[in-house]
């Protein structure tokens, strides 16, 4: 859980700076902000199942 | 051909001023922003990568540094994460002043978490001095 609470903190801290450089008006950045903030989230999630099932050890 | 003009036109506009706020921006994180009186921008940003700072300093991450004492590829190794930390500014500088922040915290379960904050963090800030010189040359609202 620690782990899911540290990536969405990094993710919510990138994706506020990645909305407030971009280009556009407030809505727009706005909306890319959460936009990159969700695929943060689901690319994590997707890759942590994938590896979940990789047999590494 | 017009474009090109634009573009010769907005070059020449960088400011020796521009420079000085790029430069602050790099030095404190949201410093740039504040010149420029983008107070919203400068509390968003400032407040995002001061608080990757901290966070990754407090998740036990550690600043990377060449200490000469590195061959080849090794060295390359150190070279390029420490190249993104430097964009922290004076945070990395004072931490270098004060060792705090360079010892390797690899027990701890966070570490590797840790080291992405500040690694980020400096990243991060790059992009924030580039925003600020832009603002400041005139090249962006």
């Amino acid at each position: 859980m620690r782990h899911v609470l540290w990536m969405s903190v990094f993710a919510a801290l990138t994706a506020i700076v990645f909305g407030v450089v971009a280009k556009g008006d407030t809505k727009q950045r706005v909306r890319y902000a959460v936009k990159v903030f969700a695929e943060f989230l689901v690319v994590a999630f997707i890759l942590g199942w994938i590896l979940y099932f990789l047999p590494f050890r | 051909m017009v474009a090109k003009e634009i573009n010769r036109e907005s070059r020449g506009t960088a400011s020796g001023q521009a420079w000085v706020i790029g430069i602050a921006a790099w030095a404190v994180p949201g410093l740039g922003h504040l010149l420029v009186r983008r107070w919203l921008r400068a509390l968003l940003l400032g407040g995002a990568i001061w608080v990757m700072f901290l966070t990754g300093l407090a998740l036990g991450g550690h600043l990377f540094i060449l200490r000469g004492d590195e061959w080849g590829f090794s060295s390359l190794v150190q070279l390029l994460p420490m190249i993104a930390n430097v964009g922290l500014g004076a945070l990395y500088v004072g931490c270098w002043l004060m060792n705090t922040g360079f010892a390797e915290n690899a027990q701890r379960l966070t570490y590797e978490y840790g080291n992405t904050f500040l690694l980020v963090a400096g990243l991060l800030n790059y992009l924030a001095m580039l925003d600020a010189f832009d603002i400041a040359a005139g090249r962006k609202e």
